[in-house]
């Protein structure tokens, strides 16, 4: 994967640039070498790149005089917020101001009558909730590197979390935003009513992965924390029985706070791990929430369990909090359990409708014998969420380039059955050239034009989500003739 | 007219138009025309007939419709297997005084969501997907036939309360969900706004999963009995689950709280503005923040009017002058007013909502040029 070549006019222009962001920002840019480096990736870290220059704005008006700046003297622009990014969407480059977003971190207003909260975008995930969480109050959307990324970041990459089958993405819990165009204006979309008035730019602009400006402040809702939640495991002898039980429970009108699936391989890592007791010899586990009152929750546990003993399976209820979180700590840990088999490691992050479970696993089994990497599936099993890791050592040489093939080849084939390519991480850099495998042309340039309505300048984090850059043309249309693609005189990266 | 039947003709519609350069009016069931700027004399492209449950997979809680099934239709194929539309749609023919059968593409391009938007959100949380045809005759589609997914911009958001602007669509996916196997409405009654309102905030703000929260004032048609005001409240879930909802409920506001006969009936006419139908005045629908909605409902002194969203949306109806009050309280509080219904001199007046600032505007009609940029598809209708 590459970057679109720097602008060697602009690296030229190198250090007029960073005085002009110092005028602006007197106390937060970082230029040197060494600073830089710190910001030369995001949670994708096979990727690296030094940014031209780090800019870290204390303010809204500071923010829009860096992009009007940036607009004017043609430089590119890529946001950041924590860079907690697992497809390089804040991956930097050469020719271009990394905007870090993270000293923006201020909770403007809390307005419980209204049930929302009002955040600069630096604040992170988990901070959210905890301001809200002494009076019984929670912010649904829980990404597992809640404790880091930002609300910013979550907004940019639409993040999801354990919990989005019952409580939805970060886009059906956002209310409203503050955003900057990237020629500096500031726009407003929805605010505590979550009314726009008119076509629903807030829902396009929330997981564009920066590509279409900056946001500068953030409503979201706030909900209030379910009085009982508890917690079931399921274990079955065969992966088809535990994709049967995934069905019949959604079949049957449950909507499970949360559903985890974990398959053998899985299992084995973080038994030798961390020892949750999982039952010895499943081929595959369910770990399931309930929440709600106390009823509800009784309720679904015994559904619960009728269902998993009708496909096969067995079940087991933590009878305590302590059983609880043991449960849960195994799930919690899978990325470090892979981790002690091998150095280094890539997830997936496909999602495929749920039927297509067990076709997809046993092929992800095949290709994980024809690549010699192993590779263990976690997954959000209510939604389809699979997240298939890939071990490897990348001291091997050609080891990296085999993992990626190998990932590119299972999200390939969630697109075959019907699926995508990301479902919560994002499209980034990472998966950026698989995206003629689920669109067409007339849908990428569908999209692009899309981009150009916010950015004809193409400077908003240039690079990722689309593998060709875009050329903003005035009567929005490219034409292609027979297999010809459009502009061939265009770099493709 | 123009009455297609599939995808592939309403293609051939869209190039001869563009060839032709001639602007057009998408209709189905017709019974949203009066919404939003008039599109006058144009030549019409019927999609009425682009019609059918397309694949339906309880399983997946996904099912993927034509846009000119009837919104009857689908509820009853869904109500089969135990489930529903996430958006509650309504049916405004009534409000507007049509005839003809509301149909879910209808419902999804004027974002008409009803009382259960409170638990599951309007209409563009619940499209996953959707196929059509832009301005340039191409078929896009947008989204994916899987409940979670981030690949790409999220175009099926835009075409939620587009009014056909963006594209002739041919396709929608859903997320579905399970329909309760009981629902309750009970009603605090002979409470004024600000009492009613803070019932309906409290409970918003509980565990208890409302499905719908309504004030409906002294007087009002719906439920003659309500003395001062009613506040309404709908509750759902297994048997046994719901009884104890409904102890928390009581529990929670210390007021007597009365079972509503006909309640779900009751709960869809709200739905669907059977206290406007027939008025001579002005309809609107107000998004606003919750809390203000009794301080404005005195303000504006509609004659007739009700809350639903535990307030976060007024219904009124009001004379033609009011209108800039309205816009004006609307725009103060950080809210949106839509005109639901108007003259055509007065929809053509007011616009759909209030103009934009300039650079929201910008945006917008660059999103428009993305889509059709020839102005072909419902020219003006929400601008």
């Amino acid at each position: 994967m590459k970057l679109p070549p720097p602008d060697q006019s602009i690296l030229a222009r190198r250090e007029e640039i960073v005085g002009a962001l110092k005028a602006i920002v007197p106390d937060g840019v970082v230029d040197d070498a060494a600073g830089r480096q710190v910001f030369d990736c995001d949670a994708l870290a096979a990727y690296t790149q030094q940014p031209l220059v780090v800019v870290l704005p204390k303010t809204r008006q500071q923010v829009i005089d860096v992009v009007k700046y940036a607009h004017a003297a043609g430089v590119p622009i890529v946001p950041r917020g924590s860079g907690t990014s697992l497809s390089g969407g804040s991956l930097p480059r050469e020719d271009g101001i990394l905007l870090a977003l993270g000293r923006m971190k201020s909770i403007l207003e809390i307005d419980y009558e209204n049930g929302c909260v009002v955040v600069e975008p630096g604040v992170t995930n988990l901070n959210i909730t905890k301001a809200v969480d002494a009076t019984g109050f929670y912010y649904a959307p829980d990404p597992s590197s809640q404790i880091a990324c930002s609300i910013g970041g979550n907004v940019a990459e639409n993040s999801g979390g354990l919990h989005c089958l019952k409580y939805g993405l970060t886009t059906n819990n956002l209310l409203g935003v503050v955003f900057i165009t990237p020629d500096g204006e500031e726009v407003r979309l929805g605010g505590k009513a979550g009314a726009q008035g008119g076509i629903d730019l807030l829902g396009l602009i929330t997981g564009s992965e920066g590509l279409l400006g900056t946001v500068v402040e953030v409503t979201v809702k706030i909900l209030r924390k379910p009085p009982v939640t508890r917690t079931l495991l399921g274990s079955f002898d065969t992966v088809q029985k535990a994709g049967e039980c995934v069905a019949a429970i959604i079949g049957d009108g449950i909507l499970p706070a949360a559903m985890e699936f974990m398959d053998r391989q899985c299992i084995e890592a973080i038994e030798a791990y961390n020892a949750p007791g999982y039952p010895p010899g499943s081929a595959a586990i369910l770990i399931i929430d309930a929440d709600g009152v106390e009823a509800d929750v009784t309720d679904t546990m015994q559904r619960l369990a009728a269902v998993i003993a009708r496909v096969g399976g067995i079940s087991v209820e933590a009878t305590d909090e302590a059983q609880r979180v043991r449960m849960w700590s195994g799930r919690k840990a899978s990325f470090a359990a892979m981790g002690r088999l091998q150095p280094d490691m890539i997830c997936m992050d496909g999602t495929i409708p749920r039927k297509k479970l067990p076709e997809v696993l046993e092929r992800m089994a095949e290709m994980s014998v024809q690549y010699g990497l192993a590779c263990c599936n976690v997954f959000h099993a209510g939604d389809g969420n699979l997240h298939p890791l890939i071990v490897f050592d990348q001291t091997k040489p050609g080891e990296f380039e085999k993992a990626e093939a190998f990932g590119a080849d299972i999200l390939r084939l969630c697109v075959k059955v019907g699926g995508v390519l990301t479902g919560e991480h994002g499209v980034g850099i990472e998966k950026r050239d698989l995206m003629p495998e689920m669109f067409t042309t007339e849908e990428m340039e569908q999209q692009g034009r899309v981009k150009c309505a916010f950015d004809p300048g193409g400077r908003y984090n240039p690079g990722k989500v689309f593998p060709t850059l875009s050329p903003c043309i005035e009567q929005g249309h490219l034409h292609v003739h027979g297999a010809q693609l459009p502009h061939p005189h265009l770099p493709r990266y | 007219m123009s009455k297609v039947t599939n995808e592939s003709q309403a293609i051939d519609f869209v190039r001869q138009a563009r060839a032709e350069r001639k602007p057009f009016e998408i209709v189905a069931g017709g019974t949203r025309r009066g919404i939003g700027a008039p599109v006058p004399n144009l030549p019409q492209l019927d999609v009425s007939a682009i019609t059918g449950i397309v694949n339906y997979e309880p399983e997946e809680l996904i099912c993927v419709v034509a846009p000119g099934t009837s919104l009857p239709e689908l509820e009853n194929v869904l109500a089969q297997r135990g489930q529903r539309l996430g958006f509650d749609p309504a049916d405004w023919s009534a409000v507007h005084g049509v005839s003809g059968t509301a149909t879910i593409g209808g419902a999804v391009s004027v974002d008409a969501f009803g009382p259960g938007r409170l638990l599951r959100g309007p209409a563009r949380d619940s499209l996953l997907a959707y196929r059509g045809v832009n301005g340039l005759g191409e078929t896009i589609r947008g989204g994916a036939k899987v409940v979670k997914n981030v690949t790409g911009f999220d175009l099926p958001k835009l075409m939620c309360g587009a009014f056909g602007t963006l594209s002739v669509m041919t396709e929608l996916t859903f997320r579905v969900y399970p329909r309760p196997s009981h629902v309750a409405v009970l009603a605090v009654k002979d409470v004024g706004p600000l009492e009613g309102f803070a019932h309906l905030r409290k409970i918003a703000r509980s565990a208890l999963e409302p499905s719908g929260l309504a004030y409906l004032p002294s007087g009002n048609a719906l439920l003659p009995d309500a003395g001062r005001g009613a506040a309404l409240i709908r509750l759902e879930g297994e048997e046994t689950p719901l009884q104890e909802k409904i102890a928390m409920a009581r529990a929670l506001l210390g007021a007597k709280l009365d079972d509503v006969a006909e309640g779900l009936a009751l709960f869809n006419r709200i739905r669907d503005g059977a206290m406007f139908a027939g008025t001579p005045l002005d309809v609107w629908r107000v998004m606003i923040p919750a809390s203000e909605v009794p301080r404005l409902t005195a303000e504006i002194a509609a004659p007739l009017w009700l809350g639903d969203q535990a307030g976060g949306l007024l219904w009124l109806a009001a004379p033609p002058a009011s209108a800039s009050l309205i816009r004006g309280l609307a725009a103060a509080n950080d809210g949106q007013a839509m005109l639901l219904k108007a003259s055509d001199e007065h929809r053509a007046a007011l616009g759909l909502y209030a103009s934009p600032p300039p650079a929201l505007a910008k945006l917008r009609a660059g999103i428009k040029n993305a889509f059709d940029p020839d102005g072909l598809l419902n020219p003006g209708r929400i601008t």
